[in-house]
């Protein structure tokens, strides 16, 4: 019995340094690159130190095509939210209520795009919209990107709905309320937290993503694509700098997150 | 469309089925099958049609001087016919190499260059060893996470794990570049212990290797195997385990018979997504290759449209991927029995 | 059961003052004709005919799945017959949704709406109404104060206890002023003492309130509490329809008559027949009770006695040795577990001195009154 104890307790031993080294392996890479945003030294390094500087930051405030893609990645990312909350709303509403067979083929049809590789849905949305003469651009990167966002929605969405008591729109209606109203009173209400989640979920999907607007995204650039092209130009702390405010903006969102809902993510 | 209306009533059930057929279509059928059908097409290469314009004018000058030199009518006349006849010609192939007529055919597909299939097949092979080994690599983490800690060690790796994850992956995959560069990190240490002479370029060329792409592809998409994982071990009874052990089952058989077979859907999920991404990444490939290599098929995706133009073969390209992920979603399903509503979740 | 009736304190809100024509809410009569309810392939109600009558407190009583919440959810509007008609003070209910009723329905978990006030709760159908804020909130706390919870129309339904949830459920259909209150099992989530509490609280609700009160239960003590009349339903059927003390004293089925209240069930066969009484030979020998079914002689038939008309002295007709077993003090009475000819015999008798000196042998006797003879295979039905 002593044995196994002591067994278990040494695998549990190993078990927790693997994890341990396993976040390590999450979070080093990630904090030479913060780190080099603070070398005043022109090439993104931790190994040749120059020296603190907060200068990149400055450089990045003046980046005036940084700040355009900015406020691209803002604008898109808000036509977005306009586009896939109704839409999976709508279809989140549809399936609730849908037998079993129908409701399958449509669910499937709807969950697609999420386990599409991201390129391809860029793909058809820019030889889609060409049809009408309508470019790549921002717009073209709005329809692109909801076309996945919209399921991630109705996602959340459909979960709500499962732990909605049918009965409380039953009684609403007994009581004389038209359909519309036990929408906007009832249905409504109950998923206005969702309504918020899941536009949170479409502005930080739609502002990450790279590999559906890259394609969709034509001429014009967001934050994102402008960085990867960066990148491929070559090293700049500037984008360290970017990279620091990624890293400290997700840590402090990650915490309260977790903080606020008391428990992990789900 | 009945029940619906008796759920939310006629104005209501009409607007939501408008919005969701409206979505089905505009964002997600009909662009695909617009994709599936420039797939399917191509013009003609101009070349040949070139060459023969180019003969025609050739007869029409000397059929011209001909004319000129000419004195009997009736000849004349025979030319004159003749000329007509070649500018007919020439005008009705000057139109088609403006707009040459579509072919409808899988050419785009046959025509593939033994390169590019070679890339593509190495492409899905990469993808398939990034899922494997974040499997394996995930599996231990995951089960850390949902069973083997307590609580408030579980809130804590938890926010380890979310916090990567949620960084962009444009900057995890810049972060090994700055590893990996001529004069990053490693090439850096290596020189520092006199290793490498970096101010000669005597450092070590990670970034042109293919395995570089690999490197930093495992790093950005690990923990897209963790997430599911985890959330399907966290449903399970702990004390399944503890009967388990209790019954004098070892560790190993705990796990095959008891948590494996547990975590099934959140496997396939994992899976599915890893595959899914690596495969279809353009971001780690163009971003650790600097644009230069055309290690991954992506690229060969991305270059079709914007450098070649040449939209049809880039379909071509898309949609043969498209199949491959669609194929593996299958296979995956098959394997570990699970329906798309255990997928998504 | 007329509103006049009615006695005890004033209802604000519920009198003439607020009825559209003067009229005080007055209840309408329900009526299923031929009514049948189809799933597929199960059917839920077989071919029904039922008479409510205006203002009657009439209840709905039988085992879970027995198919009278289908009937109510119909009545209501949620389900549609799929063939026959219901017909709610004399009009046709067909195309009509729950909305357009003049019903109310008080659901099993009373739904209650969590992110809306009491008030705005009981307020909520006066609102689809299209009644202005101030009039409806009014109306509101007048109803409140009708069912004692006068100060308690800023709360949140989550705060409240499981009594006070009831009656906010019940002023919030009140409000509406409906012909017809359907009530789906609401006291099942309450504990013993409270349910009693409410069984009177209702009764004396709908004694004012007058209107007509249709209430589910699989619970006879509440049924047989409450209401006027009693249908007893089983397997989509109904079995009978009766006054609640016709049904205990004088079911018509085998269902009936073990489903309500306790029975001593024997197996026999018929040996005489004459008017309206038949003697069954059982184990325990020839036994005489009433019968009104199409038995014959020589047919098996079950005799059922209840426990309290069986008497320990006697001799003669219908009486039989039997052997004390257990007994079970039940406080104002006493159960006694008795047995005789390997048949199991309850007897219960009023609690007494007398009870404590009982001797092991006994002689068991009962009333040819108070046997009922049916045939078996009417128990097959139930």
């Amino acid at each position: 019995m002593s044995a196994s104890a002591a067994d278990s307790r040494s695998a549990q031993l190993v078990l927790n340094i693997y994890v341990g080294l396993f976040v390590l392996y999450l979070f080093l890479p990630l904090a030479v690159m913060s780190a080099a945003a603070f070398n005043s030294y022109d090439y993104p390094s931790v190994t040749q130190w120059r020296g603190f500087t907060l200068e990149w930051f400055v450089a990045l405030a003046h980046d005036q095509r940084l700040l355009q893609g900015l406020v691209n990645s803002v604008l898109v990312a808000l036509g977005v939210i306009v586009v896939s909350i109704p839409a999976g709303l709508s279809g989140a509403l549809i399936l609730t209520r849908l037998g079993q067979r129908s409701g399958t083929m449509l669910y499937s049809v709807l969950v697609s795009p999420v386990l599409t590789p991201g390129i391809i849905l860029g793909i058809s949305s820019l030889i889609f919209w060409r049809q009408f003469g309508v470019a790549g651009g921002l717009f073209v990167a709005v329809m692109a990107q909801s076309s996945f966002i919209a399921s991630y929605a109705m996602l959340l969405f459909l979960a709500r709905l499962q732990r909605q008591d049918r009965t409380l729109e039953e009684a609403a209606l007994d009581l004389g309320a038209s359909h519309t109203m036990v929408f906007r009173r009832i249905t409504l209400p109950f998923l206005a937290p969702t309504c918020f989640t899941a536009a949170v979920v479409a502005f930080l999907q739609s502002f990450e993503n790279y590999n559906t607007t890259v394609f969709a995204i034509g001429g014009e650039w967001t934050l994102v694509t402008e960085i990867a092209s960066r990148m491929r130009f070559g090293l700049s702390p500037v984008i360290n700098v970017v990279g620091v405010i990624f890293v400290v903006v997700t840590l402090l969102a990650a915490t309260s997150y977790v903080v606020l809902r008391g428990k992990p993510k789900r | 469309m009945g029940s619906l209306a008796r759920a939310y009533g006629k104005p209501l059930a009409t607007l939501i089925a408008l919005i969701t057929v409206i979505w089905i279509l505009a964002l997600i059928l009909v662009p695909l099958g617009a994709m599936v059908q420039q797939s399917l097409w191509w013009r003609d290469a101009k070349g040949s049609v070139s060459l023969t314009i180019d003969r025609l004018y050739n007869d029409i000058a000397v059929l011209e001087l001909d004319q000129g030199n000419a004195t009997d009518p009736a000849k004349k006349a025979a030319i004159e016919a003749q000329l007509a006849a070649k500018q007919a010609e020439v005008t009705e192939l000057e139109a088609q190499e403006k707009n040459p007529p579509k072919t409808y055919g899988f050419a785009n597909f046959t025509r593939m260059s033994s390169l590019h299939f070679y890339i593509f097949v190495r492409t899905i092979i990469y993808a398939l060893m990034v899922t494997l080994l974040a499997l394996v690599v995930c599996y231990p983490v995951a089960y850390v996470v949902a069973l083997a800690s307590g609580p408030r060690k579980a809130v804590i790796l938890m926010v380890c794990l979310i916090v990567p994850y949620a960084i962009n992956e444009l900057l995890r995959v810049y972060a090994w570049l700055m590893i990996l560069d001529y004069r990053g990190v490693i090439n850096g240490i290596l020189g520092w212990l006199g290793i490498v002479d970096l101010d000669n370029r005597g450092w070590i060329p990670f970034l042109e290797n293919p395995s570089a792409v690999f490197l930093a592809m495992i790093y950005t998409y690990v923990l897209f195997m963790v997430f599911p994982m985890v959330n399907t071990l966290e449903t399970l009874d702990r004390n399944q385990i503890e009967a388990a052990r209790d019954l004098g089952a070892s560790t190993v058989r705990i796990h095959r018979r008891v948590i494996i077979p547990h975590a099934k859907p959140g496997i396939a999920v994992g899976c599915i997504m890893t595959f899914m991404l690596s495969a279809g990444s353009y971001s780690v490939p163009s971003i650790m290759t600097r644009g230069q290599g055309g290690d991954w098929f992506s690229q060969l995706v991305y270059r079709q449209f914007y450098e070649s133009n040449n939209w049809n073969m880039g379909s071509a390209y898309a949609v043969s991927l498209l199949v491959v992920c669609t194929i593996f979603i299958l296979i995956m399903m098959r394997l570990f029995g699970v329906g798309l509503r255990d997928i998504a979740k | 059961m007329a509103p006049d009736d009615v006695e005890g304190r004033d209802m604000p809100g519920l009198g003439g003052e607020h009825g559209a024509d003067g009229d005080p809410m007055r209840g309408k009569d329900v009526r299923l004709d031929k009514v049948s309810i189809r799933f597929g392939e199960a059917t839920a109600v077989h071919p029904t005919d039922l008479s409510i009558h205006a203002g009657e407190f009439f209840s709905i009583l039988g085992p879970s799945g027995c198919g009278k919440t289908t009937i109510l959810r119909t009545i209501s509007g949620f389900i549609h017959p799929t063939e026959g008609r219901v017909l709610i003070g004399g009009e046709d209910m067909a195309g009509k949704e729950p909305n357009e009723r003049p019903t109310a329905l008080i659901f099993q978990n009373l739904a209650l709406f969590p992110l809306m006030s009491v008030a705005e709760n009981v307020a909520f159908g006066l609102e689809a109404r299209g009644i202005g804020k101030a009039e409806r909130l009014k109306r509101a706390q007048e109803l409140l104060e009708l069912v004692a919870l006068g100060g308690f129309g800023d709360k949140k339904p989550a705060d409240l206890s499981g009594g006070q949830r009831q009656r906010v459920a019940i002023a919030r259909a009140l409000a509406v002023e409906p012909s017809v209150l359907l009530l789906d099992e609401p006291l099942s989530a309450l504990d013993l003492k409270l349910r009693q509490h409410m069984r009177t609280e209702l009764r004396a609700i709908q004694r004012r309130v007058g209107i007509t009160f249709i209430y589910i239960t699989h619970d006879q003590g509440e049924a047989l509490a409450m209401s006027d009349r009693v249908a007893v339903m089983s397997r989509g059927r109904l079995e009978q329809v009766a006054e609640a003390d016709m049904l205990y004293a004088d079911p018509a089925t085998p269902f009936v008559a073990t489903f309500v209240g306790e029975q001593n069930v024997l197996r026999g066969r018929v040996a005489t027949l004459a008017g309206g009484e038949a003697g069954v030979d059982t184990p325990v020998g020839r036994l005489q009770g009433r019968t009104s079914g199409t038995l014959s002689v020589g047919d098996e038939a079950l005799v059922m006695v209840r426990p309290e008309r069986i008497a320990l002295a006697g001799t003669g007709e219908n009486s039989f040795p039997a052997r004390l077993v257990s007994r079970s003090l039940e406080g104002p009475s006493v159960n006694l577990d008795c047995a005789a000819a390997d048949q199991q015999f309850m007897v219960t008798l009023p609690n007494g001195p007398a009870i404590r000196e009982l001797p092991e042998e006994l002689s068991l006797s009962f009333g040819r009154q108070d046997a009922l003879v049916f045939p078996v295979g009417a128990l097959a039905n139930g």
